[in-house]
C-alpha cells in the first residue's frame, strides 16, 4: 500500500472520484447541481475552473466540498450548525445556521456558497437522500464523458477502492492539510 | 483581491471591540495603580470605563448586523454560544461577559463624578444603600474587566489567525498585534483624546503614561512590519497579500492612514511629551485621533488584504 497507506484506509464511506483525463469542461455538473437544489441566479455548488497542463495545454477542474476529514469549517462554526454526518459527508443544518460566514472564510477550496435570501452558507451535500438510497449525486448522474466516478470506499473491490489503492486517485491540494474524505482526483496524465 | 466573505462590518468590529476593550484597559491600569487617586478629578478612568461598554456594545451589534439567518431569527444566536471549538464562540462568551462588568465599571465611575445620579437611582432601587463603597466596587470592577478586556483584544486576532486557507492571517502574530492595538488606541482615544479635552494637562499628571504609550507604538510598528515580512517571505498568496498592503491598491491606505497618523506622527508628539512633559494640547488631539483612525483602517486592511489560498 501507501499513497499515505491508501489514504488512511480510505476515508468516508464513499468517494467521489473526478478524472481530470475525461472532463471536457462541458459544465453540466455544474448545472445539474443548481438544478437540482434549486439554487438562486446562477449558484452552482460546483465551480469548474479552466487551467493549464506544465506544457501549457488546457484543463478543466471541477471543486466542490471535499468533505474534509479535519474540516476547518467544521471547527471554526460557532453553532455547530457545519457537522459530520456517519456517512463521512460533511453537511449543514438550516436550522442553526446563523449565516456568519466564518467557514466560508475558513473553507480553502471556496466550496461554501451563501444564500442570500435563507441567509445561511450551505454546500455541496452529496445528494445524500439519494446516496443513502443507493443512487449517486446528480453531478455524477450529469456527467456525459464519465469524469465522474462515484462508489463506496468500504467495499475494497469498488472501482473508488481501487483507484485510490493504486494511487491513481488522489486528494485535490492535501497540503492544505484539511483531508478531503470523499472528493478524489485523477490529474492528468495519471 | 482579497477574501469576500467578510467586509466593513467585521473589520469595525474588530476595531471597535479592541479600542473598547483597550479603553478599559486604560483605566484599569490607571485605577489599581492607585494614579487615579492623586487627583480630585481623573478624566482618565471616567472616559476609558465610560467608553468601553458602549464601544464594545456598538461593535457586538455591528456583529449581529453582519449575520444572515441570525439577523433575522435572532433567538438562533443562542447556538453561537454552543460550539467551543470556534474562536466565534469563545468571543460571544468573551463579549457577553465583558459588557456588563464594563457597563458596571463604568457607571461606578460616572456616579462617583456625579454623586446626583446614586440618590436619582435609589428612587427606583430602595435596597441601595446611600453611600457606596465605589473605591472597592471599582477596583474589583477593574481587575475583573481587565482580564476580560485582554482576552477580548486577544480573541479578535485569534480569530482571524485560525483561518489556513488566508496564510497572511494564519500567524500568532496577529493576536499580538490585535492585543497591542487595542492597548493603543484605547489610550489614543481616553488619554490623547479624551483626557486631553477634559484636563490640558493630563499628561503632566501621569509621567508614565506617554512612555507605555510610546512603547505600545514602536512594538506595534515592529509588529505590523513583521506580519508584512513573514507573509512577504513566506511567497504565493501571502507574498500577494504583503505586496497589496506596501505598493498595491491598499498602500494608499497603508501609508496614509495607518503608517502616518497612527504610527509615525503619535510617535514623535510622544517622544516630545516625555521630553516636554506634557502634550501640547493639539498635538495630543491629533495623535489620539491619528491614533483611532489608524486602528480602524489597520483592522480594514487586514480583513481586506486577506488573500485566500489558490485552487
Ligand atoms: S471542502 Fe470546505 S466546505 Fe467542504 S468540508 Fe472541506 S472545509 Fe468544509
Ligand atoms: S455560516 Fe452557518 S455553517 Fe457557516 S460557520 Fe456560520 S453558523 Fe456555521
Amino acid at each position: 500500500m501507501t499513497l499515505d497507506q491508501a489514504l488512511a484506509e480510505a476515508r468516508g464511506k464513499y468517494a467521489l472520484i473526478i478524472d481530470l483525463n475525461k472532463c471536457t469542461g462541458c459544465r453540466a455538473c455544474e448545472l445539474a447541481c443548481h438544478q437540482r437544489n434549486e439554487l438562486p441566479g446562477d449558484m452552482s455548488y460546483i465551480r469548474v475552473y479552466p487551467k493549464q497542463k506544465p506544457d501549457g495545454s488546457p484543463y478543466f477542474l471541477p471543486v466542490q466540498c471535499q468533505h474534509c476529514v479535519k474540516a476547518p469549517c467544521e471547527s471554526v462554526c460557532p453553532t455547530g450548525a457545519t457537522y459530520h454526518h456517519e456517512s463521512g459527508a460533511v453537511l449543514v443544518n438550516d436550522k442553526t445556521c446563523v449565516g456568519c460566514r466564518y467557514c466560508m472564510v475558513a473553507c480553502p477550496y471556496d466550496a461554501r456558497r451563501y444564500d442570500e435570501e435563507k441567509g445561511i452558507a450551505e454546500k455541496c451535500w452529496l445528494c445524500l437522500d439519494w446516496v443513502l438510497g443507493g443512487g449517486v449525486p446528480a453531478c455524477v448522474q450529469a456527467c456525459a464523458p464519465g469524469a465522474r466516478i462515484f462508489g463506496r470506499l468500504d467495499d475494497p473491490d469498488s472501482e473508488v477502492s481501487q483507484l485510490i489503492a493504486s494511487g491513481r486517485a488522489k486528494p485535490l491540494h492535501p497540503e492544505f492539510g484539511t483531508e478531503p474524505g470523499i472528493l478524489f482526483y485523477i490529474f492528468p496524465g495519471e | 483581491m482579497g477574501q469576500t466573505h467578510w467586509g466593513w462590518l467585521v473589520a469595525i468590529y474588530l476595531f471597535l471591540g479592541g479600542m473598547g476593550a483597550g479603553s478599559l484597559l486604560t483605566a484599569a491600569v490607571v485605577e489599581l495603580t492607585g494614579e487615579r487617586y492623586k487627583h480630585a478629578f481623573c478624566p482618565t478612568t471616567l472616559i476609558g470605563a465610560g467608553v468601553s461598554g458602549p464601544l464594545v456594545i456598538i461593535g457586538s451589534l455591528l456583529l449581529i448586523f453582519d449575520l444572515g439567518a441570525g439577523k433575522m431569527e435572532p433567538w438562533r444566536i443562542i447556538y453561537m454560544f454552543t460550539h467551543f471549538t470556534s474562536v466565534m464562540t469563545w468571543g460571544i462568551w468573551l463579549l457577553t461577559l465583558f459588557i456588563p462588568v464594563s457597563l458596571l465599571y463604568g457607571l461606578m465611575e460616572i456616579m462617583d463624578n456625579y454623586p446626583g445620579i446614586l440618590a436619582w437611582l435609589r428612587r427606583f432601587l430602595k435596597f441601595l444603600p446611600a453611600t457606596l463603597p465605589y473605591r472597592s466596587i471599582r477596583r474589583v470592577l477593574a481587575g475583573v474587566g481587565a482580564v476580560l478586556a485582554v482576552g477580548v483584544a486577544i480573541y479578535t486576532g485569534i480569530l482571524l489567525s485560525v483561518v489556513r486557507a488566508v496564510p497572511l492571517w494564519h500567524t500568532p502574530l496577529l493576536p499580538l498585534l490585535f492585543l497591542v492595538s487595542a492597548g493603543s488606541t484605547g489610550m489614543g482615544l481616553t488619554i490623547d483624546l479624551g483626557a486631553t479635552i477634559a484636563v490640558p494637562d493630563v499628561a503632566r499628571r501621569f509621567h508614565a503614561l506617554p512612555i507605555i504609550h510610546i512603547v505600545l507604538i514602536g512594538l506595534e510598528a515592529v509588529l505590523i512590519g513583521l506580519v508584512l515580512a513573514v507573509a512577504w517571505l513566506q511567497g504565493g498568496v501571502a507574498a500577494e497579500s504583503a505586496r497589496l498592503v506596501l505598493m498595491g491598491p491598499n498602500a494608499v491606505i497603508f501609508w496614509a492612514f495607518v503608517v502616518f497618523p497612527g504610527l509615525f506622527y503619535p510617535f514623535v508628539v510622544h517622544a516630545y511629551a516625555i521630553g516636554a512633559r506634557r502634550h501640547g494640547f493639539i498635538s495630543g488631539i491629533l495623535s489620539g485621533a491619528g491614533i483611532v483612525i489608524a486602528g480602524l483602517f489597520l483592522r480594514y486592511l487586514i480583513v481586506f488584504s486577506g488573500i485566500p489560498v489558490a485552487l
